[in-house]
């Protein structure tokens, strides 16, 4: 839509001749589409359904569609190249929204089955009539007399299944657009949901609000910043396309500096607050802990993935020309993200908060692989950011299924001993915090070493970075084995903590999670390949 | 090989159920797989040494060069050897060690088979990132070794050690590998053929790789993780810290030493730190009274005196180097599995309580004491004929000053001396210490080992024995590794006897000086408390370790407290510091001039007095109002500026928000909480300060930034012959940009009916409720009566002459509005101005007589009112194309109307109606939820704390019970 308005917008004066039919691939768009139709139907299902089986059939509708867009992913993946929009015939621009290329598609089946696996999260109900995880009446003041009564009434959030494909439509429409403006339309789309999501929390849900609260407010501000950056680059080029802003930028006289520099650092801004760079990192704690613990998990995974695949194609098709003036900005947020998140991590004593610190660290070391400027590199976050996504899902997914009285039992010292009372869920868990630490035969040891050695490879700059990352990975270390420790070796508290009995569907993200974190170490040899096969974005 | 591998890999997956069904009887069968291997080395001994190397190459990862790759050379020949035939002794001996009911045995069997695998692999890898793999592995697997007894936090604390700093020297090591990997190779093989020029780079990573190799090895200053690890069951010492993992820091440096022993920093890690080694580990042994920690310490120094001598870089050492890493292995196994017999048969390992254990148990005694005469260097085990080709190797540096000045080589003589002379002198204060019978100590009560308890010892010691016999012919077969070495004449074989030469007599003062030493232990003991430590590796682990942690509560504590404004104030500065100073030092400024009227800088002044008084007040109110202020004062500018379109609805957009403000501030205290003039409100003055100047510098330089033609330029034309209107502002909202228009008013649409059910979701389409339907019941006012509010309101509340003013002003109101809805196309107003205006008249009227009123004078729904608008705005849009036009095109009609006169009607008016429909119903909608909505839910929590305060007067005693815990 934006293409064919923004240039009839902008060129009043010289109105086109005749009107230029946009040029759509509705195969290679297919993927999109059929989620925001997933979407759609979500929402009529909401309205009409008798509530019932509006539960069932919220999740049967948001995981089928889901799947559907992942198979579909396979006849897009013939139809690369760019779409929704035009060639304009008198200049020789391509004026195109979208760009179907392999990080696009590729991001966009990672972000699919891993938010196949975070609905399946969501849905666990353990016997109750609507998810676990959200309460009943979210507009209610907590424990009013209001809430009382909705939850007596029986009353269910499964909005919360369309809210998740909705952001999963954003998350994948991310990565794919080919211009400022789109790119920003996706960024709220993605973000929106997930406001609401974080305040949806059943239990604590003071904390739930003041996180989502908190994540809306500085949402916004760094959401602005998008904007403003957006407005001055198109200062600078005169459009909002990636290709026409790297052509302008080998072409404009070096006095527009004034406009480029500013432009990319406030855009950067923007994007670097939704995967949780340090210094923009703050929301991160707060909201991974107050937010339902699916959605932190399903957060986690797919947003990282949705705002990496767009920082690669900022830094790679959009801002590629201008790389020296920007990069070293960069360098430094990913220094200082490594050092903040792993160093911080140290100290905390609850494990959701942990687990941010850790995303924290980890969005570091993805960056690292950024800042390779080369082909390795994009197959290097490709490859981090899958590994990673599966395995934080499970981890989060696991640490809804830890309980004490009927509420997750976060705190790290309830966590003691939970290896001699429940081996199988404390194994699956300290086997996370190995991939998480990077210990071979895990996919965190595969990724790491990936993205390390695409940044020694890049030269000096790139192996300090490297080095720092693996110090960082030391401290983290320290981090995970203690938590192995606690749960392995410790007594456990005198107040006993259970791990519920999950459902079929919990269960099986959370098997899938582990199994591709030992696939991914064992024989990563595939998605390596396809990853690296899927690095080269068009222009 | 990789069958080889697979044979652990597929035993320790086995072990859990052999443990379960066979129990201790399970450790003979496992002992198979190590011993399978240690027989495949046999059978291709001949192979390796005549240069047939085996290899093998399976693909696994090709994308990031990470394959299994194997190769048997000489060197991993050797430590493979010992890794597999300690490994399957030491399974034996598992077999009586352990008791029948130990509960965790299938754990241990499984991690210690999965143990001598990965050991395995790690010598037998030719890639790099395998041996890193390897490495990592043996560290994980090590660590669920050595906290095999999770009980006791002693335990737990020191497989928490050992595991950070091997996994630190790993990932250090991974830099290194990843560094030589990306520059030239993974493959060890072709490393080793065609060796990196000694750049930078490779020098890194060459340090890199050491501090891994040294960190394994238990070196200074990362040798304090080895003792600590003795919480291990002892077989686990006996392989682990003996024969296996220890030795994986060595096999590395005996693996580059042919090709970097020349790098720079080489010699002063292996060598300097080597020696210091040797001399702080026998130091410590000397003063234990646990005869496995003493080991242990002795552990450590013999690393220190093999690492130097693996990384000295000639022939003549890297034979020694071998010879020495067989011999350490041997009776370092040996004598840990003695301690564990002994330690079963006797229940202490304390030497001050053992004592007349060397007559009663000859078994194990005897080959103690083989590998303590080994360990002491003494002729003719296998210690001695190691250390003597040791002695030998330096001795020749020393004479030749290659590959380093001989002074070093002096030097590193007289360090070999003293840490042997030690060496000697705790190997006799063990012997002494487990097997003499000491005066004044009750013989210690034993229990007679099992004969198969002893007898992985007694193979060892008599290994220790047979390997110094046979030390001729032992060169041959290590010759291959010690010729790769670059420096150096070819090395004279091994052999027990050379002569008399230098070494030898070196050897007997050392020997000598060691047991004078021991034979003064009491006064040496004395002179050691007196010595304060040198070097306290762990008091520096735990250091860097307590720093990590306060330094993270710290930051934590500043930067994570929950605190908005500072989340929020990190975000800004980075604004201020990157695109602020950007667009500063890159930014072309345009010329500034600073006023056309001096009455801009008197608006611009008391604007930027209004803020800083925000920041100043206490109250809220009075903040509210500054901020309205500051907004005023832009709509003055845009009146001086010669904007009076801009200015009116800037004027009432902030009338409107100044409105919305009060009615929502009803609910909050009326101060800010915190107290005005605390420091975190000047920094944060100087923040905005800072953020203000940042984003005026954008701007200034935004704007000079223009190199074409602003498209504004066409507008006044365009406006007069497509839009038929004269103010071009209007003409644009509502022609030029009508699709902007358009698309905003629906967000707006949006945006209302989502805020007003987010705020109040219960009110939002309810009844109305007249205040003709409503009388209080205390009030009886007649009907009819023209104001309303004395009806609803408690008396206290009116105002008669607000209420009286209100009538006669509202319709007044609403006329203007109409008036700007109309003119606005030529005159300054338009629908936008004229809905607010509108608005403001019905907010007028809430405030005058509460709710009631309010839904007198607009008794309909503003979503109807909101959909309407939108219907109206879209269908004007749309009604061009039935005569043939464009969406939104604009048509005017002239006609005379009577009494009226001339009518200059344009189309676009329609779609000004549509707007102003949405604008009223939007501010019908705030007034409602914001007003209306928070007065019932005052008049609710009213009734609430009525009710509440009326149960809480009665039942006094609950209160003070109500101690809940």
């Amino acid at each position: 839509m934006t293409a064919a308005v923004l240039p009839a917008l902008s060129n009043l004066s010289t109105l086109p001749a005749a009107f230029q039919a946009s040029e759509v691939n509705y195969v290679a768009v297919m993927p999109l589409f059929i989620v925001f139709v997933t979407a759609l139907i979500g929402v009529l299902v909401e309205a009409f359904m008798p509530r019932e089986r509006r539960h069932r059939v919220q999740v049967s509708v948001a995981v089928g569609g889901l799947l559907a867009a992942a198979v579909s992913i396979f006849w897009a993946s013939s139809n690369l190249g760019l779409t929704m929009g035009l060639s304009d015939g008198s200049t020789n621009r391509s004026l195109f929204a979208l760009a179907i290329d392999g990080p696009a598609l590729f991001l966009q089946g990672a972000i699919l089955l891993m938010g196949i696996l975070g609905v399946l999260t969501m849905a666990e109900r353990f016997g109750g009539v609507g998810p676990d995880a959200f309460t009943p009446s979210g507009a209610s003041t907590p424990g009013s007399p209001v809430e009382t009564a909705a939850t007596r009434a029986g009353a269910l959030t499964s909005e919360v299944f369309p809210l998740t494909v909705f952001a999963i439509f954003g998350m994948m429409l991310f990565p794919t657009t080919n211009d400022l403006i789109g790119m920003f339309v996706a960024l709220e789309v993605l973000s929106l949901p997930l406001y609401i999501l974080t305040g949806l929390a059943r239990r604590r849900r003071l904390l739930s609000q003041e996180a989502s609260l908190k994540y809306f407010l500085l949402g916004a501000f760094s959401s602005a910043f998008f904007l403003f950056g957006t407005a001055l680059l198109y200062g600078y080029a005169g459009s909002v396309y990636f290709g026409d802003l790297s052509s302008a930028i080998s072409t404009a006289p070096l006095a527009m500096n004034g406009l480029l520099l500013p432009g990319a650092f406030l855009v950067f801004v923007g994007l670097l607050f939704k995967v949780g760079a340090v210094p923009f990192h703050a929301w991160t704690p707060d909201v991974y802990q107050g937010a339902p613990t699916p959605v932190t998990g399903f957060m986690a995974a797919c947003t990282k993935a949705a705002a990496f695949g767009a920082i690669l194609r900022l830094a790679y098709v959009g801002l590629d020309t201008a790389r020296w003036e920007w990069s070293n900005a960069l360098v430094i947020v990913a220094l200082l993200t490594m050092v903040v998140g792993s160093v911080l991590s140290v100290t905390q004593t609850d494990m959701k908060r942990l687990l941010a610190y850790s995303s924290i660290a980890h969005a570091g070391f993805i960056l690292v692989g950024v800042l390779a400027f080369d082909r390795t590199g994009v197959g290097a976050v490709l490859f981090y950011i899958v590994a990673y996504g599966f395995s934080t899902i499970a981890a989060f997914a696991i640490v809804s299924l830890v309980r004490q009285n009927g509420a997750e039992a976060t705190h790290l010292s309830q966590w003691a001993g939970l290896g001699k009372a429940h081996p199988v869920a404390a194994s699956a868990f300290a086997f996370l915090m190995l991939a998480f630490a990077g210990i071979p035969l895990t996919s965190g040891f595969v990724s790491k070493f990936a993205v390390f050695s695409a940044a020694v490879g890049s030269g000096a700059t790139g192996t300090v970075l490297a080095v720092v990352g693996v110090l960082c990975s030391a401290i983290t270390v320290f981090v995970y084995a203690r938590v192995i420790v606690l749960m392995f070796f410790s007594e456990a508290p005198a107040e006993k903590v259970e791990v519920v009995t999950p459902s079929a569907m919990t269960t099986f993200s959370i098997a899938i999670g582990t199994l591709t974190t030992l696939a991914l170490g064992v024989v990563p040899a595939s998605l390596l390949d396809l990853a690296d096969r899927a690095s080269q974005f068009v222009r | 090989m990789a069958q080889l591998l697979l044979l652990h890999l597929i035993a320790a997956a086995l072990a859990p159920w052999l443990a379960k069904t066979l129990r201790t009887k399970a450790f003979p069968l496992l002992a198979l797989v190590p011993a399978t291997a240690f027989a495949w080395l046999l059978v291709v001994a001949t192979d390796v040494r005549d240069g047939n190397l085996p290899t093998q190459r399976i693909p696994w990862v090709p994308g990031l060069g990470l394959d299994l790759d194997f190769r048997l050379t000489t060197l991993s020949w050797v430590v493979a050897l010992l890794v597999t035939g300690v490994g399957a002794l030491v399974l034996l001996y598992c077999t009586w060690y352990f008791r029948d009911d130990d509960p965790t045995l299938w754990r241990f069997t499984s991690v210690f088979t999965a143990f001598a695998g990965a050991m395995l692999g790690l010598v037998l890898t030719d890639n790099f990132l395998m041996l890193y793999v390897f490495w990592e592995l043996t560290t994980v697997l090590s660590y669920l070794l050595i906290g095999h007894n999770p009980g006791s936090s002693t335990n737990r604390r020191a497989a928490m050690q050992a595991l950070l700093v091997t996994t630190f020297g790993g990932l250090a090591m991974l830099v290194g590998i990843i560094a030589i990997g990306v520059h030239h190779t993974y493959s060890i093989s072709a490393l080793l053929a065609d060796p990196p020029p000694l750049d930078a780079v490779t020098v890194a990573a060459v340090v890199l790789l050491l501090v891994g190799a040294l960190s394994k090895s238990a070196l200074v200053p990362f040798h304090f993780w080895l003792p600590g690890a003795m919480a291990a069951p002892t077989p686990v010492s006996a392989y682990l810290h003996a024969a296996a993992m220890v030795k994986a820091g060595i096999y590395l440096v005996a693996l580059l030493a042919p090709v970097f022993a020349g790098a720079p920093a080489w010699h002063a890690l292996t060598l300097g730190l080597g020696l210091l080694t040797m001399i702080v580990g026998g130091w410590r042994a000397l003063r234990q009274h646990d005869i496995k920690l003493l080991l242990a310490y002795g552990t450590v120094s013999q690393l220190g005196f093999i690492v130097a001598i693996a990384g000295l870089g000639t022939k003549t050492a890297a034979l020694a180097a071998l010879a020495l890493v067989l011999a350490h292995g041997l009776f370092k196994s040996t004598l840990f599995l003695v301690v564990g017999v002994v330690d079963h048969a006797a229940g202490t390992r304390d030497l001050r309580r053992l004592s007349g254990l060397g007559r009663r148990m000859l078994p194990v005694s005897v080959p103690a004491a083989f590998a303590g005469l080994s360990m002491a260097g003494v002729i003719p085990m296998a210690g001695f004929v190691s250390k003597e080709s040791a002695l030998e190797s330096l001795w020749e540096e020393a004479q030749e000053a290659a590959p380093f000045p001989s002074i070093y080589g002096y030097l590193a003589l007289a360090a070999v001396v003293v840490g042997s002379a030690l060496t000697v002198a705790y190997t006799c204060r063990f012997l002494w210490g487990a097997f003499a019978t000491k005066p004044g100590v009750p013989p210690t009560p034993i229990t007679v080992p099992h004969p198969g308890f002893v007898l992985s010892p007694l193979l060892l010691g008599v290994g220790c024995l047979a390997l110094g016999l046979l030390a001729p012919f032992e060169s041959p077969w290590l010759m291959p590794y010690a010729v790769t070495l670059p420096t150096g004449a070819s090395p004279e074989p091994l052999a027990l006897w050379h002569g008399v030469t230098v070494p030898l007599l070196l050897s007997l003062v050392s020997l000598g000086v060691g047991v004078a030493l021991f034979a003064q232990r009491e006064a040496f003991a004395r002179a050691q408390a007196r010595v304060p430590a040198l070097v306290d590796g762990e008091r520096g682990f735990a250091r860097t370790l307590r720093a990590v942690d306060r330094g993270a509560v710290e930051t934590t504590a500043v930067t994570q407290r929950g605190s908005l404004p500072i989340y929020l104030a990190s975000i800004l500065l980075v604004f201020v510091a990157l695109p602020g100073m950007a667009a500063v030092t890159q930014g072309r400024l345009p010329e500034v001039r600073l006023w056309d009227n001096p009455a801009q800088a008197v608006v611009g002044a008391l604007m930027i007095a209004a803020a800083v008084l925000v920041l100043v007040t206490r109250r809220r109110l009075t903040a509210v109002m500054l901020v309205g202020a500051t907004g005023y004062g832009v709509a003055m500018l845009f009146v001086l500026h010669g904007a009076p379109d801009l200015a009116i609805t800037q004027m009432l957009v902030e009338t409107v928000s100044l409105v919305v403000f009060v009615l929502a501030l009803r609910r909050m205290p009326t101060k800010f909480t915190r107290h005005p003039d605390s420091p975190s409100r000047t920094w944060r003055l100087g923040l905005g300060a800072a953020v203000g100047a940042a984003v005026g510098v954008i701007a200034l330089v935004a704007s000079g930034g223009r190199t074409t033609t602003p498209v504004s330029v066409d507008f006044p034309t365009e406006a007069y012959t497509f839009g038929h209107g004269k103010n071009i502002v209007n003409v644009t909202l509502v022609d030029i940009r009508a699709w902007d228009t358009l698309g905003e008013v629906s967000v707006l649409v949006a945006a209302a009916t989502g805020i007003a059910s987010l705020i109040f979701v219960r009110t939002r389409n309810t009844r109305l409720s007249r205040a003709t339907a409503k009388a209080l019941p205390s009030s009886n006012a007649a009907r009819g009566t023209w104001l309303l509010g004395g009806r609803t309101m408690r008396k206290e509340k009116r105002s008669v002459i607000f209420e009286v003013v209100t009538r006669l002003v509202f319709h007044i109101m609403l006329a203007a509005s109409l008036y700007l809805l109309f003119a606005g196309h030529n005159q300054p107003g338009g629908g936008f101005a004229g809905g607010l205006v509108a608005g403001l008249a019905l907010v007028v009227r809430y405030l005058a007589g509460g709710r009631y009123e309010l839904d007198e004078a607009a008794p309909f729904d503003a979503g109807l009112l909101v959909g309407l608008g939108l219907l109206v705005a879209v269908g004007s849009a749309l009604a061009p194309l039935a005569f043939g036009g464009t969406i939104l095109e604009t048509t005017a009609v002239d006609f005379t109307l009577w009494p009226w006169g001339e009518v200059h009607l344009v189309t676009s008016l329609v779609f000004d109606i549509g707007v102003y429909l949405i604008v009223v119903g939007m501010m019908l909608d705030i007034v409602r939820s914001l007003g209306t909505g928070i007065d019932r839910q005052i008049a609710e929590e009213q009734e609430q704390d009525e009710q509440q305060q009326e149960t809480e007067d009665e039942p006094e005693e609950l209160q003070t019970e109500g101690a809940r815990p």
